[in-house]
This record gives structure tokens, C-alpha cells and sequence, in this order.
């Protein structure tokens, strides 16, 4: 049922998350990493616990990809690497260099022209406060991208790990069933 | 604070633009390609960022602190604790009620609950913060805690929720029929997908506070309080809201901790609640229980209601949870008692969430209406209908407008209610039983003065500026829409700005006020405008509709001419600059013109001066009828919702599209509310301990059938401007006990203990 990916640690075990439970300070290495995100490099000094989500919204002031939880239990932050949806607060984000990142901000074309799950999600009113949505369409493009959106019943399913206090699921069904159909003829 | 670019729905016809029309959200663009920046997302110079320490013990004292481990953590620039934060004044609370102590310091020493901030943490990162925080050792002398309302005595009687006429423990001693029961709700939260945070800044004595807020002036006049400046010296920022659900419309602990931060380092300072910080940090809905006995005579008419509710609240803080709001009003009844209690317990104080009050009282009274109508062998429909209050039964007034009559046959013909067996266990498919159940809810109108500055530029553009803010409901979208009806023009011409407490002064957004609210006072300052700008068309000598014999001028899709469209005909901004005019710019409220500047003060700083909902000739409230099917697996109790139909009456709706948002998104709640969500508290330390999105189970995408609604409103000129009534928090009123009726109907079970779940049916 679960349709996330959660990238698995390099094979080297190098990185790993802030040292903060063993009661000892946090290590000072910095790294100097790449990342190529919607197409454009971006040079970063950072150390090795930060996550992409804190890269994205602290770092790099890319904040479409949102914070629900920093947990891996809410989907706001689902962004794609690879073409794959990843969430990134589970993300370290010296994990992704050199692949591909596609975050909200990256989704419509240059001149504007929404993708059509965007305009699928506005013409649908697929929302409300809009905190949830960018990580819902990240999904929503991707559990189309999955084959993954051939029913109602796949949708809710495939969905499903986006969550949405606003409560606008019927109204996002109904977006990535448009979104999915406009895309399939 | 925010313009919004409409090239994506001025697809739009006229007819979506108009108020009434389903025009797309205007902010929408800005929300689905992420360029909408929500209040903590803004970028400053030099921020630092700001981790609380909270406490492990929910009561007793905190023995010591030892900070030197995190003081010396990289990257740490302070680590706060009550004896090292500056001091605060108290501020005055929501009422406006002066406090009883002098000084206020947001981190204790005396713990009253598990989660209560002792210490913060500020370092040049986040990571540094968090890591350092988890550095800070706490010593406690623990006390026994009171974890919950099962624990405390029978509590304190609030005697302003009593609610009696007529005899009614007698009447219901002699009635013919009795049920008699108690329902109960657990500790639920609002978890809005957006955290709760902020970033502080000061400049000199100007504090700026970029906070998602659902009431930009009154969290202005507490920090304004707690720091000695003058209100002016605030300016709280709040451009979106990842949603409030009621979270939101207060200044918190933390949000005191991060200004006097930034105070004390002289830089800003940005602080965001983890998420299990979100369940401790502020209230969510009480704990209740109810007892509800209703007599009724043989032919089911009610003789008697008799209500007893308590509500959990805090060691030291008070919250009501009006436990008799539905139960007052539902039924006609000659004999009504209601009476409620609050018992404290060692939490953080309770707060709002959606339909506070409403949706808990309907929860009892419209689950034992429905075992009224089994003990008698009657329809549920049926049951209602046949004690359909014809006039507000408590107030003793005419309702201002009342379609509930209306949705039940709506609700019921879309349902397909006909065909229902009444019998529980009746109707299945395969190893599913299959219950159907009806509930009403209904929500007051909750009405307040407003203000709104509407200006006409140069370029024939519009815009509209308030303090009030957009938090899902549509706010920016139905002010558009208001201005560009009222002024003639197109609302691709109409930005909105909310969100700025420096723009025209709002009250709180809650309780479903603000478009009734806002609508009003757009309709009044563009009005303002308009005639404004047709005063100097007729009058100023430059205008070439001077010495027209005209006494008006119309303007439509931004052209102004006479209104017989015999005479000369201009855009506005050809006029405009004809008039040499750079705007004209009105400032339109619905305040008393007797109001002082005090009064107007408290107007949108308190909720002293909202309207009651009973005053003068009429009793006002939305009413809905909620339909609900559930499948209930026979083996494993496992319940699902297949199928909602409501039936709702919001009065007029300004922007149809946007209001079945919001219903149903109340009913997504609701669902949650009645299967899933539960604070669960850990006895030995009086923890939350399922303090995060994964186990305190919010409904998902796969939980949610179709719901279908119908809106059966028409315009109640008592209760608004436009004629609209509440929205936001109608819709999760009766969403439960539909739900726990469906389930007795489809089971046998009747379950009066939410949420409902699988090993209440097995
Ligand atoms: S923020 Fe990543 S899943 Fe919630
Ligand atoms: S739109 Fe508000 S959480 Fe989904």
C-alpha cells in the first residue's frame, strides 16, 4: 500500500543523522555537496544530519515543499528524485547529490504553463489552507506516472499517505482522476 | 501582504466572478505551484532558530537545569530557562479581562502538565538547536498527576451553562418513554498540517511577528502586552495559513518564548513546534461526557430532556466546552434541563476545534433522539421531523431562517433514505452489514463589526486590504468577488491583501464570522469607493460627465457611463487620469458611529463585543442533515464509511465552489472524529502518547468515500450583510453520531463512546 520510496543510506554507512542522542556534541564536518534541483545546480556547505526538506526551506528558500511532520507520517514534503516521490524530511540530503530533484517549484513549465495536475487541483478546488498540496501533487504526479490512478479505489489507495486535515479528498480524487485522463488521451 | 496572480482564473465567465458565482480560488496559483510563503517561511538576515525543552512529568516542580552541556554545543548562542528569560507583563485575555498576576514567564518551574516548556535552545542552525536541546538536563520533584476526567471528582458547576424551563426531572419521571444514557468524547486535536511557529524580529521597540494567525489583532495587543510597547508597535504577518481548525487565534507560550529571544539576542529569531510539541503546546478539544434522558409521550413527542455534561480543563487555566449549545435548541421540548461541570486535570489548557461546544452536544442529543426512535419503533427521519422546533426553544424566539425541514427531504430524497429497513442487522452485503443513519447539526451565527479599505488606482486596478486572514476558507476569494460585484468591474482587476495587522483592523476568524463579516464590510468601503468616484465623474469640472444631467453613473465590466448608456462611456482608469486622480481609496466599517476609539479598540482585540446570535427578534443559525452508510466488517468490527450524503443551510453562499470545500472537509473531520481520533494519555506520567501524525490516526484519502451536498440556504438578511450564515464549522456537527447510528443500524451495537472502534463491535 505504501507508495513512498525512502532512499536507503549509502553502502558505507558515512552519513548519518545529528549525534544528539547520545548526549555527545554533533560532529563540525561540513560537506560541500551539489545538488541539481528542477534542472538548476546548487552548491551547498552543510552538514551531513541536515535533510533535504531543512536544504530546500532553510538553505536553499525553495519552501513550496512543506514540513508537516518531519517524520515520514504526512507526505507534505514529497518531492521527486528521480522521478521517483521521496519524502524528503527522511532524506538526508548529502544522499541525493547528483541525481535528479523535482520539487513543487519545478513542476510547471518555464513560461508558467501549469502541469496538469496543478491545474486539475485548482480547477477541482482540491484544496483549502494549500499546506498539504504541494506534497499532494508531487504524489499526485507521480501515482500517475505509477499507473497507479486507474480507478477511484486506486487513487484513495495510492493517495493515501499524503495526508489533508483540510479534508479535501474527494475533491483530489477527483483532480488526479482529471489530471490522469487529460494525460492519457 | 499578498497580490495574487489571476491569469490562471480569469477563464472565469462573469457569472463565476459575481458573489454567488464558483469562481476558482484566487489564491490558488500561488498554492499549487509553491510560490505562496507562508507565514514562517519568510527569509531574514542573521535568523536564528529556536528548539523548546519540554517537560517529562505532567505534575510537581522542576529541581534543577543544567545547561552547560548545551551552552557549549556548535553553534549555540543562548539556552533560556525561567531564571534566564526576561520578564514578561501578563497580558490581558481574549475577553479583555485585565490578568490577575503582574509578570507572566512563559517557561516554569512549577509543571502542570507533561510538555510544558522549561527551556529553549537558540543556535545559528536548526540542527544545532535541536541537537543542543536534547543537552539539557532536567531534574523534577514529581507529584501525582490527575491524567484525565475519569480521575477527578465530579468537577466544578458552571452555573452560566445552565440552560432550564418547565419541571423537567419530573416531566421525564412521568413520561411514558424514556431513554437515558451517556455519551462520551475523548481529548482531540485539530493537527493542521502546518505546524505552529513563528519568526520575531525587533527593530528598536518594533516587534514584527510573521505567525500563522487566525486573529492577526489580538495576538498583536498580547505581544503588545506581554512587552510593554504600544499596539501600533506590533505587526504580525499571516499571508497563508496552513490551516487553525480553532489552534490558532492565540498568542501561546512558545510564541512568547521566541519574541523575548529575539529580544534578549538582539537578532530574529524563528521557532516551529515539532509535531509532538503540537499536541502539548496548545489545547485541543476537551474530553466530555454527557448524560442525556429524554421522556417523550407514545406518539414520540418529547415531554422532557434532561442534560448533564462534563468537560476535562486545565489545573490552571479554564475551558468551557458548552456541552447544552445543540441540546438547547435541536427539539422543541416543554421541559429542559441542562446542566454542565468541568473537571480540572493536569493538561495544557483546552482550546477550540471545530464547532467547539456544537460538536460534542450534538453528539450526545442526536444519538439518543435515534434510540428514541428505536424504543418507539419509529423512523429516525420521522422522529425529528415530529419534534421539529418551529421557534428557538431556549431563547423562545422565531429562527431568522431554519431550512433543516428542507434538508431532511433533501438529504433524504439524494440518500435514498425510502428504502431503508428499519431493523438493525437488516441489510448486508456478503459479510458486511450495511447501516444507515441520519443526524442534524446545526452552528450559531456568530456576528462581529468590521472594517476594510477598498481603493480604486490609477490604472483602473482595485484592491481590498485586511487584517483578516485566509486560512482555507476562501477569504481572498470571496472579497474579490464582493468588490469587483459591488464596483462594476472584473475580479481579475481585484488583488486582496489579508494577513497584515497594519492593514484595516479584523476581529478573530473563528466561529464561521468572518465571511459575514468581511463581505459586509468590503460591500460598505467599495460601495464608499464607488460612490466616490461617481461623485467627482458628475462634479469635477474636468470630468467629461460633468454637467451631464445625470444624478449616477453606472460602472460595468470597468466602464462608467450613464446608466441609460445614452452619453460618453470610459474605462475607470481613463477617467482616472482625466480626474488626475492617483486613487481614491475608502475605508468602509460596520461599526456603531457611537463606538470610541477604545470601543473600536476591543471590537477587533477581544471578543467582548461579538453580537449574540439571539439578539433582537431572531434566533440565527446554520442547521445540516447529515446521511451516512457504513460497511461494518461482521468478523473483524472494521467500519467504513461508503457513502455521506448532507443536506446543508448556510444561508446564501458567496462562492458555492468554495463552501462544499469547506462542508466537506468538515465531514472528512467528522469521519476522523467518529472512527479514528483519540488522545491516548500514558497514566504514570500523564503523557500524549500518540503525539504524532502516525498514531493520533487522522482520516486519509483511502478512508473517504464520495460525499455529495446539497445546499438547501437561502438569504438571512438577520445574520449578515449578503445574507449568508456559517460555513466552516457547520459541517462536522452530526457527522458522529450519523456515523454511531449508522453503525447501531447496521450492527445492533450502539456504541456511545467515540472513537468507534473495532473492539467496541466485537
Ligand atoms: S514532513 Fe515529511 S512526511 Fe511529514
Ligand atoms: S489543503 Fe489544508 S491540509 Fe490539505
Amino acid at each position: 500500500m505504501t507508495s513512498q520510496t525512502i532512499i536507503d543510506p549509502p553502502e558505507d554507512g558515512h552519513f548519518r543523522n545529528g549525534q544528539a542522542s547520545n548526549g555527545s556534541a554533533p560532529s563540525p564536518t561540513t560537506l560541500s555537496i551539489h545538488l541539481t534541483i528542477n534542472g538548476r545546480d546548487h552548491a551547498l556547505d552543510i552538514e551531513p544530519r541536515v535533510t533535504l526538506l531543512d536544504a530546500l526551506r532553510e538553505r536553499l528558500h525553495l519552501t513550496g515543499t512543506k514540513k508537516g511532520c518531519d517524520h515520514g507520517q504526512c507526505g507534505a514534503c514529497t518531492v521527486h528524485v528521480d522521478g521517483e516521490r521521496v519524502l524528503a524530511c527522511l532524506t538526508l540530503a548529502a544522499q541525493v547529490e547528483g541525481r535528479s530533484i523535482t520539487t513543487i517549484e519545478g513542476l510547471a513549465d518555464e513560461d508558467g504553463t501549469l502541469h496538469a495536475v496543478q491545474a486539475a487541483f485548482l480547477e477541482q478546488d482540491a484544496f483549502q489552507c494549500g499546506y498539504c498540496t504541494p506534497g499532494q501533487i508531487m504524489s499526485a504526479v507521480a501515482c500517475i506516472r505509477e499507473g497507479h490512478a486507474g480507478s477511484d479505489e486506486e487513487i484513495r489507495e495510492y493517495m493515501a499517505g499524503n495526508l489533508c486535515r483540510c479534508g479535501a479528498y474527494p475533491h483530489i480524487v477527483a483532480a488526479v482522476r482529471q489530471a490522469a485522463e487529460g494525460l492519457r488521451s | 501582504m499578498t497580490a495574487h496572480d489571476m491569469k490562471h482564473a480569469g477563464s472565469d465567465s462573469a457569472r463565476l466572478e459575481a458573489v454567488g458565482g464558483r469562481l476558482s480560488r484566487v489564491d490558488g496559483p500561488a498554492k499549487i505551484t509553491g510560490a505562496a510563503r507562508y507565514a514562517f517561511e519568510q527569509q531574514l538576515e542573521g535568523l536564528t532558530h529556536a528548539v523548546l525543552v519540554g517537560t517529562t512529568i505532567a505534575a510537581g516542580k522542576v529541581t534543577g537545569i543544567d545547561t552547560r552541556a548545551a551552552e557549549t554545543a556548535p553553534g549555540v548562542l543562548a539556552v533560556l530557562t525561567p531564571d534566564t528569560i526576561m520578564e514578561l507583563n501578563s497580558a490581558s485575555d481574549w475577553f479583555g479581562r485585565q490578568p490577575s498576576e503582574e509578570t507572566y514567564c512563559p517557561l516554569v518551574r512549577e509543571v502542570t502538565f507533561s510538555g510544558q516548556h522549561i527551556a529553549a535552545v537558540v543556535a545559528e542552525t536548526l540542527e544545532q538547536a535541536v541537537a543542543a536541546a536534547a543537552l539539557v538536563k532536567v531534574g523534577y520533584d514529581e507529584t501525582p498527576a490527575i491524567v484525565d476526567l475519569s480521575d477527578g471528582s465530579d468537577g466544578i458547576p458552571v452555573d452560566a451553562m445552565t440552560k432550564e424551563w418547565g419541571d423537567a426531572e419530573a416531566a421525564f419521571a412521568e413520561a411514558p418513554v424514556r431513554v437515558c444514557a451517556s455519551y462520551n468524547t475523548p481529548r482531540e486535536f485539530q493537527a493542521a498540517m502546518e505546524p505552529h511557529g513563528l519568526i520575531a524580529r525587533w527593530e528598536g521597540d518594533e516587534l514584527t511577528i510573521w505567525e500563522p494567525s487566525q486573529w492577526l489583532d489580538g495576538m498583536a495587543r498580547t505581544y503588545a502586552e506581554w512587552f510593554g510597547v504600544p499596539f501600533e508597535n506590533v505587526r504580525l504577518v499571516s499571508p497563508y495559513i496552513g490551516g487553525g481548525f480553532g489552534s490558532k487565534a492565540l498568542a501561546l507560550a512558545h510564541s512568547a518564548v521566541a519574541a523575548a529571544a529575539a529580544k534578549m539576542l538582539g537578532r530574529p529569531v524563528k521557532l516551529v513546534l515539532n509535531r509532538p510539541q503540537n499536541f502539548t503546546s496548545y489545547g485541543g478539544r476537551a474530553a466530555t461526557r454527557q448524560t442525556v434522558a429524554i421522556g417523550a409521550d407514545k406518539a414520540g413527542r418529547i415531554q422532557s430532556i434532561v442534560h448533564r455534561g462534563v468537560n476535562e480543563t486545565a489545573v490552571d487555566g479554564m475551558w468551557v466546552e458548552p456541552l447544552g449549545s445543540v441540546t438547547s435548541i435541536m427539539y422543541a421540548t416543554p421541559n429542559f434541563s441542562s446542566k454542565q461541570n468541568v473537571v480540572r486535570v493536569n493538561t495544557v489548557v483546552p482550546g477550540a476545534k471545530r464547532a467547539p461546544g456544537e460538536n460534542p452536544s450534538a453528539f450526545g442529543i442526536e444519538c439518543a433522539i435515534d434510540e428514541l426512535a428505536y424504543e418507539l419503533g419509529i423512523d429516525p427521519l420521522e422522529m425529528r421531523l415530529i419534534n421539529y422546533a418551529e421557534q428557538d426553544p431556549h431563547a423562545k424566539k422565531a429562527w431568522s431562517t431554519r431550512q433543516l425541514r428542507e434538508a431532511f427531504a433533501a438529504g433524504a430524497e439524494a440518500f435514498g433514505w425510502a428504502r431503508r429497513s428499519r431493523e438493525p442487522r437488516s441489510m448486508r452485503d456478503g459479510h458486511q452489514l450495511i447501516g444507515w443513519g441520519v443526524a442534524a447539526g446545526t452552528y450559531p451565527v456568530r456576528r462581529a463589526y468590521g472594517e476594510a479599505v477598498v481603493k480604486l488606482l490609477a490604472d483602473g486596478s482595485v484592491e481590498v486590504e485586511s487584517s483578516s486572514i485566509d486560512m482555507g476558507q476562501g477569504t481572498y476569494t470571496i472579497l474579490a468577488q464582493t468588490a469587483a460585484e459591488t464596483l462594476g468591474v472584473p475580479v481579475e482587476k481585484v488583488s486582496v491583501r489579508l494577513g497584515d495587522s497594519h492593514f484595516a483592523r479584523a476581529g478573530v476568524t473563528g466561529g464561521s464570522r468572518l465571511a459575514g463579516v468581511m463581505t459586509g464590510a468590503v460591500y460598505k468601503a467599495a460601495g464608499q469607493a464607488l460612490d466616490e468616484l461617481i461623485g467627482l465623474a458628475l462634479s469635477d469640472p474636468r470630468s467629461p460627465f460633468h454637467g451631464l444631467q445625470a444624478n449616477t453613473l453606472q460602472v460595468k465590466g470597468g466602464r462608467i457611463a450613464a446608466p441609460r448608456g445614452d452619453g460618453p462611456e470610459f474605462s475607470i482608469a481613463e477617467l482616472m487620469s482625466t480626474l488626475g486622480r492617483e486613487k481614491i481609496e475608502a475605508k468602509g466599517d460596520t461599526v456603531p458611529a457611537s463606538f470610541t476609539p477604545e470601543q473600536r479598540y476591543n471590537n477587533y482585540t477581544t471578543i467582548a463585543m461579538a453580537l449574540p446570535h439571539t439578539e433582537g427578534e431572531h434566533s440565527r443559525h446554520s442547521w445540516c442533515a447529515h446521511f451516512v452508510e457504513v460497511r461494518v466488517d461482521e468478523d473483524f468490527g472494521t467500519v467504513r464509511v461508503s457513502r455521506v450524503v448532507s443536506a446543508l443551510d448556510s444561508g446564501r453562499l458567496y462562492n458555492p465552489k468554495l463552501a462544499e470545500s469547506q462542508w466537506k472537509g468538515g465531514i472528512v473531520m467528522g469521519i476522523g472524529q467518529a472512527l479514528l481520533e483519540e488522545g491516548i494519555v500514558d497514566r504514570r506520567h500523564g503523557r500524549i502518547v500518540n503525539g504524532n501524525l502516525a498514531d493520533y490516526m487522522l482520516p486519509t484519502n483511502a478512508d473517504i468515500p464520495d460525499i455529495q451536498t446539497i445546499s438547501v440556504g437561502i438569504p438571512d438578511p438577520h445574520s449578515s450583510a449578503l445574507g449568508g450564515k456559517g460555513v466552516g464549522e457547520l459541517g462536522i456537527v452530526g457527522v458522529a453520531p450519523a456515523i454511531a447510528n449508522a453503525v447501531f443500524h447496521a450492527t445492533g451495537k450502539r456504541v456511545r463512546d467515540l472513537p468507534i472502534t473495532l473492539e467496541k463491535l466485537i
